[in-house]
């Protein structure tokens, strides 16, 4: 059996309801738990509001719980975040240079990379320009090919399966697809239960904020399957 | 992990510095055309119309406003850069330092520029460059570590009471005219003089405008001091906005 890299253990996660003083908080994750190993690929199931994103936030490290354990292992984890740190009035050449170094990476490489992302983003001259001029979907297919360029050892991925036009939606997703099937150790959320099925072996149900059952992928969708229709929701 | 941290803030600094160049018409000519405008309304108020200041009155304001605009920029613009940055310290695990210190070594290369044309003008009015002008560097650390403290504080806080921006300004307003910044200590009557000495930055007004102005080397005991104060300050601001760090990315919106 592999090495264990992280460990949650009856984990708790409470924000601020309001911005005041005395303000009630509410409680996003109140009692998960899960083990990830090396080389796994553990997807995230439930409805909206389930808690799956903060989850992936604890496993990353930026949200700290308010109760319960996490064993981490000397890993780096990085959420696969799509335009981190951008900023409109600089180049796509800057922001992608920005970008890598707020998902880690060192200066010198994501300089290296910065000809395989100009190629990536298939944005030409406008590489070199402010991205304040650029669509929205000039933006994602940049952010998508800086983003893409990060290889922490736990990579979590937040819905970001594919971006832009249907032609770049597919080598995004392509590209995310052979990312995930080198042998990496993965967390993905996703709505989209036909993605997880394809592309992860392990899979943990969340429902309000709390952890129903993990374990092998068809195992654990039966059962989800099971309870939607009991309850007549539609997943 | 330290090296990237430092390359983050050294390529943000360039970002930042960058992107608000592009923000306006006239780009970096702002950097300078702004506190110059501001040394202008001084200079008319104190030196025109009340005619407070005397012959050496305005080098005396040009060198005060200089060094107390970098200080209040570093403060202010540092003190805000948490809270600001919120939204990203939701999605990254990021050191929450980083964020300040962007803020304020763009200050610091803005201060360069405003500087350099500080010496330009003073050059022009009489006092040129002298021998005690090796002893800026010294002087200019400790206002750093003066401003960077009192800036890792408010940074530390302002994301947990956001409502103390709105102090802020006024407390900064006060503790420039308590400072010296736009008259001279040495026109104020014992014994308040000596009691508003202990205000460091008084202490680095008046070791500044000594050697710009007369070419005279600063007291290294009172800038010792200083810069002791500071960096316990700093040191300060560091701990409180570590311990403080987990409860930032829960903030509400």
């Amino acid at each position: 059996m592999s090495e264990v890299l992280i460990e949650l253990e009856n984990v708790g996660v409470a924000f601020d309801k309001q911005r005041r003083v005395g303000a009630d908080r509410f409680w996003a994750l109140e009692d998960v738990s899960l083990t990830l190993r090396r080389g796994e690929r553990l997807g995230v199931i439930g409805r909206n509001g389930a808690g799956k994103s903060t989850l992936l936030r604890v496993i990353g490290g930026i949200l700290v719980p308010d109760r319960g354990r996490v064993r981490r292992a000397p890993v780096s984890c990085q959420l696969l975040s799509l335009t981190l740190g951008f900023v409109p009035h600089l180049s796509g050449r800057d922001n992608a240079v920005l970008s890598g170094l707020m998902l880690g990476l060192r200066r010198r490489d994501i300089v290296g990379r910065l000809p395989a992302i100009r190629e990536f983003c298939e944005l030409g001259d406008f590489f070199e320009q402010p991205i304040a001029s650029y669509s929205s979907g000039m933006v994602m297919r940049l952010a998508f090919s800086v983003a893409i360029q990060v290889e922490p050892d736990v990579l979590l991925i937040d819905e970001v399966l594919a971006v832009g036009d249907a032609e770049f939606q597919e080598k995004s997703g392509q590209a995310l697809r052979e990312r995930m099937g080198e042998g990496h150790t993965v967390v993905l959320v996703s709505h989209q239960e036909r993605q997880i099925s394809a592309l992860c072996d392990r899979v943990l149900w969340v429902e309000h904020g709390k952890s129903v059952l993990e374990g092998e992928r068809d195992t654990v969708f039966e059962a989800y399957h099971q309870e939607i229709h009991l309850q007549g929701t539609p997943p | 992990m330290r090296q990237h941290l430092i390359e983050l803030v050294l390529f943000s600094t360039y970002a930042e510095l960058r992107a608000e160049r592009s923000r306006s018409y006239l780009g970096i000519i702002w950097w300078v055309l702004e506190p110059a405008m501001q040394m202008g309304a001084f200079w008319l108020v104190f030196g025109l119309i009340l005619k407070t200041g005397g012959p050496d009155y305005l080098p005396m304001l040009l060198i005060g406003l200089t060094v107390w605009q970098w200080m209040k920029s570093c403060i202010t613009h540092g003190g805000y850069a948490v809270w600001s940055n919120l939204p990203l310290i939701r999605q990254v695990r990021l050191s929450p330092l980083v964020f300040p210190l962007v803020q304020m070594f763009a200050d610091t290369i803005k201060f360069a520029f405003i500087f350099v044309l500080l010496v330009a003008i003073l050059w022009c009015m009489g006092y040129p460059p002298n021998a005690a002008y090796l002893a800026l560097p010294l002087v200019f650390i400790a206002v750093f570590l003066v401003a960077a403290g009192a800036g890792f504080v408010v940074a530390a806080i302002v994301p947990l009471l956001p409502d103390l921006r709105f102090v802020i300004e006024q407390v900064l307003t006060v503790v420039m005219f308590l400072s010296g910044v736009v008259f001279s200590l040495k026109t104020v009557p014992s014994p308040l003089r000596e009691i508003m000495e202990l205000n460091p930055i008084a202490v680095l007004m008046e070791a500044t405008r000594g050697i710009l102005m007369n070419g005279e080397w600063p007291n290294v005991v009172g800038l010792t001091k200083v810069s002791l104060i500071s960096v316990t300050v700093c040191l300060i601001g560091i701990a409180v906005m570590a311990r403080l760090a987990p409860r930032y990315p829960k903030l509400a919106t």
